[in-house]
């Protein structure tokens, strides 16, 4: 913990935390100082990004490809109708901009390659997949597994999501699922639909994971996975396990990303 | 016995409800089950299964236990079982 204080304008912003049990002004601190990479700026990033940004969470890294839709604007919630048809990312960083300025953002224009995929989540406490596709979400598991970044899990389909965090020391993403399913077989939103709050329910419980992560508290969704089913309002958690054989986490897992068809259904070759 | 069957997703689609009760001879594996459910379910064929085991793609708990870590297919289901049948989902 480095020397960092609170001045008198944090100390009023991030009153409430400070003056909560297990938080405090050292886990305000450990937030100002701590970092998280949210990669998608849409649905499930924008909820994401608006309560690590209000919490303090001092640097985040916000990844996203897309420009605003107009279409966008009835779930992704930093994004106004003047952006349409401007950058996600930098729409989502004046968002923060606006929003708290303690807040350092490194707005990323792009969608990650797998070269970058490692050294990028590397430089971050935690990483948040708000991501709408197979290849980045298995992508970014088997990064954050090689480097030992946790990584909260949120996705969404209609009415339901599905949400889990992804410890260093496992199980992983493909311990759940070891291949994703071939392109085009799940449809996006953009298909079938989504009910509009969906993914800030399921992008809050995200954010709730990562705060936790960057302050040591509590329970995490480690080797749990959570469903949650808007249409019935019900919460269900089921516990999965380390699989010994998995390609990226198992005995005999991967260590770098180079062997795995990311633009298929993201196998990874065997030796 | 009575086994509980419980759709997600992509699935729950192709079966048209979350939840099916449904009677089986003691001794029904999961393997069996998933069998007859590609057979009766035409947005479920070839979803399940491949070449004899559970595909990569989807996860199938046995009252909160993944198959995986039991017997997979050879998984022995039990009076009172819920089978839960799931796909990964990326929209975000």
């Amino acid at each position: 913990m480095s020397d960092l204080s609170l001045d008198a304008t944090q100390l009023d912003r991030y009153s409430r935390h400070i003056i909560l049990d297990d938080v405090g002004p050292e886990g305000q601190k450990r937030l100002l100082e701590g970092s998280a990479l949210v990669v998608g700026a849409g649905g499930l990033g924008a909820p994401v990004i608006q309560y690590l940004a209000a919490a303090g969470v001092g640097r985040l890294g916000i990844v996203d490809d897309d420009v605003v839709e107009r279409s966008n604007l009835q779930r992704q919630v930093i994004h106004r109708d003047a952006d349409v048809g401007r950058p996600k990312a930098e729409s989502a960083e004046e968002f923060v901009a606006d929003l708290n300025p303690d807040i350092e953002v490194e707005a990323m224009e792009r969608r990650i390659a797998p070269e970058e995929a490692r050294n990028l989540v590397a430089d971050y406490d935690v990483v948040v997949d708000c991501t709408d596709n197979f290849p980045t979400r298995y992508m970014l598991n088997d990064a954050c597994q090689i480097e030992g970044v946790p990584l909260c899990h949120g996705a969404i389909y209609k009415f339901e999501g599905q949400i889990t965090t992804l410890s260093p020391d496992g199980p992983c993403y493909r311990c759940l699922f070891p291949e994703a399913p071939e392109p085009g077989t799940v449809p996006d939103c953009a298909t079938t639909g989504v009910l509009g709050v969906l993914p800030g329910t399921v992008g809050c419980l995200q954010a709730t994971e990562a705060v936790k992560v960057l302050l040591g508290l509590g329970e995490t969704l480690t080797g749990r996975l959570l469903f949650y089913d808007a249409r019935e309002l019900s919460f269900e958690t089921v516990p999965y396990q380390r699989n010994p054989d998995c390609p990226v986490c198992g005995d005999d897992g991967i260590d770098d990303l180079a062997g795995v068809d990311y633009d298929g259904g993201c196998g990874v070759a065997s030796d | 016995m009575n086994v509980e069957l419980r759709f997600f997703a992509t699935f729950r689609q192709a079966v048209g409800r979350k939840v099916v009760e449904r009677e089986f001879p003691e001794g029904t594996t999961i393997g069996e089950v998933l069998y007859e459910l590609e057979e009766e379910y035409d947005d479920l064929s070839g979803q399940l299964i491949e070449d004899g085991e559970l595909r990569p793609h989807i996860n199938v708990l046995k009252s909160g236990r993944e198959a995986l870590h039991l017997d997979g297919m050879e998984t022995v289901l039990e009076d009172g079982d819920r089978l839960s049948i799931f796909p990964p989902v990326a929209g975000g």
